[in-house]
């Protein structure tokens, strides 16, 4: 006690230094969280929209499909297949998907499209392709009066085939079986921008594109998605112990099915360590530089300590408790003004000036995290650089030879 | 009887070649149990290099060290912490307490270091600041205190952890005259009563007077010594 005392009195003797490195730290405190928190925000941001309107927490393919999809690697699409996968611990919703490509023809012009085939009711409830209609309507089940199967079209097919609403869709492409696939299809509406990632996607009801492709009760994947994309490595265990008796199928994460999207999330996660790096070398700098005074100017006094009894031990820990002790109050210091600032990051958040596109997902305003890791992490790091870089002046403190450092005196 | 501090041929020289000095050149003292001695010369002369010596506060080039037999020169920097703490109370001419601790703390400090249990550390330190005229101003820090006042403070916490010597460089010698004697009186009684062994380092021929056996240093060398009926 007496030495946290001794400790505590310690920093308060050169008020204004002590200040000055507290705000050093302080300031780097509030930095590194509310970076973390609007970096790790907007990583969370992205990589939920991205697997909710795209891959899904986890899919379920046939061995090989993810590797190079292919028309004829498939997975059951039936009723009974989609209650035994609702049944899997962790499974929150399931959308069976087809996937290929075709030629789509308007009234002059040809340009080549991928086709999604969806299940009507699963997709709304699972993606955002309802809410990404942006002129016309969502698909229908069934066709319609005249026979027409409906189908949502990206807005740069709409362009690029001067499609508008009610007009004729013609598709040509292969089925399954081998034969020539060609239907015509009723345009009822055209999703996201020109710039969107489903910008050359032609989406049909699962049963037109089963139909169009020849795979009756088949698609080429059920996409997954559990309560958080954290826990997909977990989803993706529990559907491949389901799925133990099936050696032709498995389930992959999402990391697994868009690798190129997960590997961009990473490297912009570790681009931004850029930013924290130089963060913590000038909290370094700072605190460096206080420490290496006070024990320069208290070099006579830590010879009379040594003199006195204080071994080479204690005043190395007496140095770097100083230290740790200015780290956690600039920390809590640094909590009670960065908690309301991130909590409306968190919150509210703040509309890009731009709308950014990041792997497909156009984002038009970020938000900041709020849990426990964005507020430890900065002052973990905070403290560990604040003690780390007491070691060095510490170490010069405890070496001193007493008759030496008390000349100083 | 069994010298407290013993040392032989102790040598201390500064620089190299022609700028060499010699500030302790062949040093054979011994110092028994309860006696009140002090180093005497000129400025210059050895003295308190031969404390700082005897206090292992520095390393001699040659010669030895010995605190009851066993040489001090040869200890680790954690084991001669340690000697310092248990066996030496220093006095130094500047105080040399610790600015941010009160008296009583300051007192307190070096038993804390012997691990010594916050009740009897506090016990102990009360009665040694009574010992040498500070009741009530135990919570005073050395800033608060005349220089006397932190000197009696010195005392105390050089003799609070009942070390086997008590060095003290020129005690006196930031003090005006009457408070020196003063303190120096204290350091007698507490001599005399509690058998404390003391080493001072002086050149002021009043505070000489009090001794009970000089020791003359010159150049670095014992030039003589003189026992007194204390």
């Amino acid at each position: 006690m007496l030495m946290l005392k001794l400790a505590f009195r310690n920093i308060l003797r050169n008020k204004r230094r002590t200040i000055l490195t507290m705000l050093s730290m302080f300031g780097g405190y509030v930095l590194l969280t509310l970076s973390i928190s609007v970096q790790n925000g907007s990583y969370v941001q992205v990589i939920d929209f991205f697997t909710r309107d795209s891959t899904g927490h986890a899919q379920i393919s046939e061995v090989g499909y993810q590797d190079k999809p292919t028309l004829y690697k498939s997975v059951p699409e039936t009723t009974d297949f989609y209650q035994q996968l609702m049944q899997v611990d962790g499974v929150q919703r399931a959308t069976p998907r087809i996937v290929s490509s075709a030629l789509a023809y308007g009234e002059t012009k040809s340009f080549p499209v991928q086709v999604i085939g969806v299940d009507v009711e699963k997709e709304a409830r699972m993606s955002f392709l309802e809410e990404k209609v942006k002129t016309g309507q969502y698909l229908e089940v069934g066709p319609d009066s005249d026979g027409y199967y409906s189908a949502l079209i990206g807005a740069a097919v709409a362009r690029q085939l001067s499609l508008e609403m009610g007009d004729e869709l013609i598709l040509i492409s292969q089925g399954a079986d081998g034969s020539m696939a060609n239907d015509l299809y009723r345009v009822v509406g055209v999703v996201g921008s020109t710039e969107g990632a489903e910008a050359r996607n032609v989406y049909l009801p699962l049963a037109a594109a089963q139909s169009f492709f020849v795979m009756p009760e088949q698609a080429h994947y059920w996409a997954v998605l559990t309560s958080d994309y954290e826990r997909s490595d977990q989803l993706s265990q529990r559907l491949n112990s389901w799925l133990d008796g099936d050696s032709e199928l498995e389930a992959v994460t999402w990391k697994v099915v868009s690798k190129e999207f997960y590997e961009t999330m990473k490297a912009d996660v570790e681009g931004g360590y850029v930013a924290y790096y130089i963060i913590i070398f000038l909290v370094c700098i700072g605190v460096l530089n206080t420490v290496l005074m006070s024990v320069l100017e208290r070099t006579g006094e830590f010879g009379v300590l040594k003199a006195i009894g204080t071994s080479p031990g204690r005043v190395f820990t007496l140095i770097v408790t100083e230290t740790l002790m200015l780290a956690v109050l600039s920390c809590l210091a640094g909590l009670i003004v960065a908690m309301p600032i991130n909590y409306y990051l968190a919150a509210v958040g703040f509309v890009l000036p731009e709308p950014m596109e990041v792997s497909g997902v156009i984002m038009s305003h970020m938000k900041g995290l709020w849990d426990v890791k964005t507020f430890m992490e900065p002052a973990l790091i905070v403290i560990g650089s604040a003690a780390l870089i007491s070691l060095f002046p510490a170490r010069r403190a405890a070496k001193i030879v007493p008759v030496d450092a008390m000349r100083s005196l | 009887m069994k010298p407290v501090i013993e040392t032989r041929e102790l040598c201390r020289f500064y620089g190299a070649g022609d700028t060499l000095v010699k500030a302790l050149d062949d040093v054979n003292i011994r110092i028994d149990p309860g006696e009140f001695t002090a180093i005497v010369g000129p400025s210059g002369s050895g003295k308190s290099t031969l404390l700082q010596q005897i206090g292992g506060l520095d390393i001699p080039n040659h010669g030895k060290v010995l605190l009851k037999d066993k040489p001090i020169s040869e200890m680790s920097g954690k084991e001669l912490s340690d000697f310092r703490r248990d066996h030496i109370g220093f006095i130094f001419q500047a105080y040399n307490l610790i600015p941010v601790l009160s008296a009583a703390e300051n007192c307190e400090y070096i038993m804390l270091l012997q691990g010594i249990p916050a009740a009897e550390r506090r016990e102990r330190v009360l009665s040694m600041l009574a010992q040498v005229g500070l009741e009530g101003r135990e919570d005073r820090l050395p800033g608060q205190l005349s220089g006397g006042q932190q000197q009696r403070v010195a005392v105390a916490r050089a003799m609070v952890s009942q070390p086997d010597i008590i060095l003290a460089d020129e005690p006196t010698a930031n003090l005006d005259s009457q408070t020196g004697m003063e303190l120096l009186d204290m350091m007698h009684d507490l001599n005399r009563n509690e058998g404390m062994t003391f080493v001072f380092s002086t050149h002021d021929p009043k505070i000489m007077e009090r001794a009970s056996r000089l020791i003359y240093v010159e150049d670095g060398k014992v030039i003589r010594e003189e026992t007194r009926n204390g």
